[in-house]
């Protein structure tokens, strides 16, 4: 159901009229969406790297990839317009030391690597016992960041996910869906 | 035309007492004015439960920047986020001070409405074993009241609002007058009977009960289960008094609503020994002037309550007005919460939910309701729920690739069951309200200070909580059984009661058994702030219950002339 279906269904209940006209406007993700600039951005190497990164851990298959749904974008945003100055630069640190493992192990910057190399970088990193000492620190960071901007990414909740904003009912005990296609191969994967 | 300053009633504070008080008077045919400090919500423009995380700057991690400056304690609460925080006060306009070894967090919402926009919604009716714990353990003051006099009026408020929940027959927790009840996940459904099984009847896990309609109601639409109550709801499925109280409250054509107005002081009639009104202060004008009315009810949330009284000074009460007991702004309470445990769920991989469920289980108290805890007096009720992980547990699981990607995507995980104790904290007469010597908001009203302390009761309780948990959880078959400890100060739970406790006599406490002030007869006071003692049930709908009663019988003395 639409919301102006709600609206217009409730119609009494929301006649408390007098209170007021619309205010606020929400600081909308559109600004970046549509081009606009982020405060203090990261650089242009740094964006590579994030979205080498990204595209490793979320690429492309029958449902987009990170960089698909402007990920690194997010990421920028998170961490030049939100992080305290000392996250800030922990993190732009923790991408150096990154890069620096790929070049140590591949001898070329992660964004350069062949698909091959990336994966062993990364398992390099996950294969880490400590996840606060750098570069694991920032990666697993980094990789939140990745999860929660790509499934939260208007096509991912809206083509891939099909969030339902309104259910219109709570069932506690229904079946998982009958899968759509099977998982297409390649790529490691290691539950916890 | 001049505004009218003259009313039959003044009710201070528009949420959720203070819209009861307004239907209950305006139906009973007094034109009354109700004042909200804040500013006023427009439903259709204000409420944001719909905003997907996409269209949000930050992806719901909120503006941490803006949130840290000018809600720097708000943002301690989960509903102040990206989106919510419009629904909490501005800390720097709205200063408040504790002791540096007594940290409190005072939670608020200052606009229509109030708190019942981002409340909890939890329902639960307290029983004679809550009203009559202070008087046989000692701790406190005897309740004025019991079950049976709030019983019909429990039923009265819940039967206009509309509550889910489940009847059990349980004497500690009294059912109600329950619309069909919200469904449990396969997993909580075979927990309850295991846990009832291994405590033998004793611990009963059913679910919870909450002020969302699972049907039409009313004139108000059932849930669509969209999630995030805590932001509004266009379709008033849960209660706010912003869409149910003060809505039957205008159609009596008795209602008279001024937003954007700060109530400085209860002023005091000394020659007819009542209150006059109160003046208030324009919040965007700054100007002050005085409304009067022949009834005044006090709904401005327990703490606000307390520190208008004692901003209310005159010669018969120079310690705050209604304060012949000296008992005002004392035993303030808070629910002690947040301790329990966490395990997982093996098996149930077959089963999903749909729909955002904005409700959990709750475990009714089983401490001190037959046999006598060695540890503490009194008791919790525990309240939690269980889900499956999905997409989100890719933030720290191992794993990269097309692979990695397809199982977030269509595996849920496994499913995952905790709760927390809510725990009912002793009166205690060192914990208090009082006013700040030097800081005032932005009003130039004194800031209230606050000092509470959790006490060794409270301490013992927690750890019981964890490990009474625990083997809940063990008893379910869940492995990966964890404790935890919470470190939430008092205030956190955003049960704020007491300060201006009911009592049997004058000289114990500030309010009769009508919530009529002992010392000022035409003052009522039905916030949380008139709680002797604090139970463990979550307690807006007591006030709910208390307001319509205290409203019927301050309309009957009006009737009879003696007020």
């Amino acid at each position: 159901m639409e919301r102006r279906d709600l609206l217009r269904a409730t119609g009494a209940a929301a006649a408390l009229s007098f209170f007021g006209a619309p205010r606020d406007a929400l600081a909308m993700w559109s600004r970046v969406a549509h081009g606009g600039a982020i405060l203090g951005g990261l650089s242009e190497q740094q964006l590579a790297l994030i979205g080498a990164v990204a595209d490793t851990i979320l690429p492309r298959t029958d449902t987009p990839s990170a960089t698909d749904v402007g990920v690194p974008a997010f990421v920028d945003v998170v961490v030049s317009e939100n992080d305290s100055d000392e996250d800030r630069a922990a993190f732009v640190a923790g991408l150096d030391l990154i890069e620096a493992r790929a070049k140590n192990a591949a001898g070329n910057a992660f964004a350069q690597l062949e698909p091959s190399a990336r994966a062993s970088v990364i398992e390099s990193i996950e294969a880490e016992a400590d996840r606060r000492a750098e570069p694991a620190r920032t990666y697993w960071r980094l990789k939140g960041l990745i999860v929660h901007g790509y499934f939260t990414s208007e096509p991912v909740m809206k083509e891939v996910l099909k969030v339902e904003v309104m259910p219109g009912r709570f069932e506690g005990s229904a079946p998982m869906p009958v899968r759509a296609s099977t998982p297409p191969g390649g790529g490691a994967h290691r539950h916890a | 035309m001049r505004e009218q300053t003259s009313f039959d009633a003044i009710v201070v504070g528009s949420g959720i007492s203070g819209g009861w008080a307004a239907k209950e008077l305006t139906e009973h045919g007094l034109k009354t004015l109700v004042l909200e400090a804040g500013g006023p919500v427009d439903p259709n423009a204000d409420y944001v439960e719909h905003v997907q995380p996409w269209a949000m700057h930050f992806r719901g991690f909120g503006d941490r920047k803006a949130l840290e400056r000018d809600y720097p304690v708000q943002r301690g609460c989960y509903a102040c986020d990206e989106v919510g925080h419009k629904f909490f006060v501005n800390d720097n306009e709205n200063p408040y001070t504790n002791p540096a070894d007594a940290p409190f967090k005072w939670f608020r919402g200052r606009q229509l409405g109030g708190r019942s926009i981002t409340w909890g919604r939890q329902v639960y009716r307290w029983s004679d074993l809550d009203f009559e714990a202070n008087a046989k353990d000692g701790n406190g003051n005897d309740w004025p009241i019991r079950y049976k006099d709030i019983a019909p009026w429990y039923s009265h408020v819940e039967r206009f609002i509309g509550i889910t929940g489940a009847r059990e027959g349980l004497s500690q927790l009294p059912d109600g007058e329950f619309l069909p009840a919200m469904q449990m996940t396969a997993v909580e459904t075979d927990a309850r009977a295991k846990i009832l099984k291994a405590f033998g009847g004793e611990r009963v896990m059913t679910i919870g009960r909450a002020a969302i309609l699972t049907k039409n109601h009313n004139g108000r639409l059932a849930c669509h289960y969209c999630g995030p109550c805590e932001r509004g709801c266009i379709t008033h499925s849960y209660f706010t008094s912003l869409g149910s109280t003060l809505p039957a409250a205008q159609k009596t054509g008795n209602l008279t609503v001024r937003p954007n107005s700060v109530v400085a002081e209860v002023v005091y009639d000394e020659k007819l020994g009542r209150a006059r009104g109160v003046r208030v202060i324009d919040a965007n004008t700054m100007e002050s002037r005085e409304y009067t009315a022949r009834i005044v009810f006090l709904c401005a949330s327990t703490i606000e309550s307390v520190r208008l009284l004692l901003n209310s000074k005159s010669a018969r009460f120079a310690d705050g007005l209604a304060n012949g007991s000296g008992t005002l702004g004392k035993y303030l309470m808070d629910h002690h919460y947040g301790s329990g445990a966490s395990g997982t769920v093996p098996g149930f991989t077959d089963k999903r939910t749909i729909g955002r469920r904005p409700n959990g289980i709750y475990i009714a108290r089983f401490r001190n309701v037959k046999a006598t805890h060695p540890d503490f007096l009194r008791g919790y009720g525990m309240q939690g729920g269980s889900g499956r992980g999905g997409w989100g547990r890719g933030s720290s699981m191992p794993g990269y690739g097309a692979a990695f990607k397809d199982s977030l995507i269509n595996d849920l995980g496994p499913w995952s069951l905790s709760a927390s104790g809510w725990g009912e904290t002793l009166p205690n007469e060192n914990n208090t309200v009082t006013l700040d010597p030097t800081v005032k908001d932005k009003w130039g009203i004194p800031a209230a200070r606050i000092e509470v302390r959790w006490r060794d009761n409270e301490r013992a309780m927690d750890r019981d909580m964890m490990t009474a948990m625990a083997e809940m959880l063990e008893a379910a078959g869940c492995t990966n059984v964890r404790t935890h400890r919470s470190n939430n100060p008092p205030g956190h739970c955003i049960h704020e009661m007491g300060g201006a406790r009911m009592s049997k006599t004058s000289n114990e406490g500030v309010l009769n058994r009508w919530n009529q002030a002992w010392d000022v007869k035409n003052l009522f006071i039905t916030d949380g702030s008139c709680m002797a003692s604090c139970a463990c049930q979550n307690p807006s709908i007591t006030y709910m219950a208390l307001t319509a009663r205290a409203a019927s019988n301050a309309v009957e003395l009006m009737k009879r002339r003696e007020l």
